[in-house]
């Protein structure tokens, strides 16, 4: 029965994708992929992060329809690897969970070669037997095949009589495409798991254990140096910030070099300065300053350079924000914002480690968490619409050929809009050629490519 | 370790694959003497990859206290994630050109296959 169901997905997928660009095919592939996996694997399918994986695995394939574009296409491969993962070891962290999605994906066929668990182990005399099948077909098959194309030449009337067989209707390329789905759903639905890692990882907790002892001299040196050290470094900080918004208020620059000059010489030392403030808690707060009945004032001292990397952070917020009103979005202005994002919970983190005495594996579990949830909430907005709308609506100005260049997901608006804004004729030629050819795509999409901006244009029509 | 056997079995499957996947696309019967021939290339690119890759890992792990299926369960599991990341890649960057498709796909499943191999070869 589950040989059977496989069969059908492989010949389903092929039926999807083959000679297909994405579209429907992937929403539709996601939904078979969770039926599947939950047919194959019911015992994990009752735990509440699988369910939650599965969930954000469809919610990527709704994203993947509605969207099409490219980042949804990325997060719903994200949100497959991490979901099998997920089937294969529900309790691990999300890297670990990708580390076994991807591995049973790839290469699941292999390993089951040496289920190494005792479980399931190989059985030789079957494996002999396949091969001893795959050779009495396999070779005959290869030699005929051979010969026949041989004596092709040798001969005419054995030509012409060859040349009457038709195999047209053998497809070998759907074949071979209906081969790779059948390996990737035969990989998927037995999963199988990285080791050591993924019992390392188990065996691993978030907090911060109480290792051997160490001399209170030693700690008390160690001490003195980290705060010392975040001394200087809060005053250093301080004074940077000062300055720095004395520069922002009292300076009207307006020229887009100059702002993008600030932004990006801002993100710099942004950069710079949360990965070593980081290094630098995690260096001090590694081990034993952590139980240390004296570490109050470093404590402190490490949640006031938190909190003024915090400030650091809104500052080049409002920089990019000023950048952003003036001259309008690009992706690497939002790139701004997203890591703007990243680096406010790296550093959220960074204080609940030291706040509850974690270790560097909850840093890494939480941050990898927080990266995905992200990577999926980016995902649901449809950014060139979002650029396009907000550059001619919002902002001061725009730069038109960097709106037309974007994908065809903004032709439509760029063409309600061409009459309403001041520009060339020659970019209004160019926004009229970008919305022919994008119009003419989409009638030319078979159903498995379809996606949802085809039907609400049909609407309109 | 019989590398001899080896490398002839997955020369022939590299082969296989290969030719198997271009002529899913265009094949006619004056490609037969290519195949033969291409037997060798398809040899030197296998001895390459596998001596270079595979053995190393293997001549380096046995020295310590791993038998086969051990080095397997430990060192596979990264070696097949570098190889598909580096096939996919040159897959994608090819523009899906067949010839490449066909290359990648051989050089992937191929080396995949020799570890199997390797590692049915004995049992420590």
């Amino acid at each position: 029965m589950k040989q059977i169901s496989t069969l059908i997905a492989s010949l389903t997928f092929s039926i999807l994708f083959f000679e297909k660009s994405i579209g429907l095919n992937l929403s539709i592939f996601t939904v078979l992929t969770i039926i599947l996996l939950a047919i194959y694997n019911p015992s994990t399918f009752k735990s509440r992060i699988t369910l939650l994986h599965a969930l954000a695995y469809l919610i990527t394939a709704v994203v993947v329809f509605v969207n099409h574009s490219v980042l949804s296409i990325l997060t719903n491969c994200a949100a497959f690897l991490s979901l099998v993962g997920s089937v294969s070891k529900s309790n691990t962290s999300v890297y670990i969970r990708w580390l076994n999605g991807t591995y049973t994906t790839i290469a699941s066929f292999f390993h089951r070669n040496f289920q190494v668990d005792n479980h399931e182990k190989v059985n030789w005399k079957k494996d002999i037997d396949v091969m001893h099948w795959a050779k009495l077909i396999g070779i005959p098959l290869i030699f005929i095949i051979t010969f026949v194309l041989l004596y092709k030449n040798g001969n005419p009337l054995f030509n012409d009589l060859v040349s009457k067989i038709h195999l047209n209707f053998i497809n070998l390329q759907w074949l071979l495409f209906s081969a790779l789905g059948y390996y990737l759903f035969n990989n998927i639905t037995k999963p199988v798991q990285v080791e050591p890692a993924t019992s390392l990882d188990l065996k691993t907790t978030n907090t911060l254990l109480k290792s051997e002892k160490i001399s209170e001299e030693k700690l008390k040196k160690e001490k003195q140096l980290g705060t010392t050290l975040l001394a200087l470094l809060n005053v250093l900080i301080v004074l940077y910030i000062i300055t720095d918004v004395i520069y922002i208020t009292s300076t009207n620059t307006v020229s887009a070099p100059d702002l993008s000059n600030q932004v990006h010489s801002g993100i710099n030392t942004l950069i710079a300065s949360i990965i070593i403030a980081i290094i630098i808690i995690l260096y001090f707060f590694r081990g034993h300053l952590n139980f240390y009945s004296k570490n109050r004032t470093l404590k402190n001292l490490t949640y006031l350079w938190i909190i003024l990397n915090i400030v650091l952070v809104v500052l080049i917020v409002l920089k990019n924000h000023n950048y952003i009103t003036s001259f309008g979005l690009t992706y690497k202005r939002i790139g701004v914002h997203v890591f703007i994002i990243l680096t406010l919970f790296g550093l959220l983190t960074t204080y609940l480690k030291v706040l509850h005495i974690k270790n560097l594996t909850f840093l890494f579990r939480i941050n990898a968490q927080v990266a995905f949830i992200v990577l999926i909430t980016l995902s649901v907005i449809n950014w060139d619409s979002t650029i396009t709308t907000y550059n001619l609506e919002q902002a001061r100005s725009f730069d038109i050929d960097y709106l037309i260049d974007l994908s065809d997901r903004n032709a439509v608006i760029l063409h309600e809009k061409k009459n309403t804004i001041r520009i060339s004729q020659t970019e209004k030629n160019r926004i009229e050629t970008k919305y022919t050819n994008y119009v003419n795509n989409l009638m030319q999409l078979d159903w498995q490519e379809f996606y949802y901006e085809l039907y609400t244009m049909k609407i309109k029509k | 370790m019989n590398i001899p056997e080896n490398l002839s079995k997955s020369c022939l499957l590299a082969a296989l694959i290969f030719w198997l996947i271009i002529g899913s696309d265009d094949f006619e019967s004056d490609m037969i003497p290519f195949i033969f021939l291409s037997l060798i290339p398809i040899f030197v690119c296998v001895m390459i990859v596998i001596l270079g890759t595979i053995c190393p890992i293997f001549w380096i792990a046995s020295s310590t206290t791993f038998n086969n299926k051990q080095i397997f369960k430990t060192y596979f599991p990264y070696y097949t994630i570098l190889t598909f990341t580096i096939c996919l890649f040159g897959i994608i960057i090819s523009n899906f050109d067949i010839y490449m498709i066909a290359f990648f796909t051989s050089a992937y499943i191929t080396t995949n296959q020799s570890w199997v191999w390797f590692t049915k070869e004995k049992h420590k």
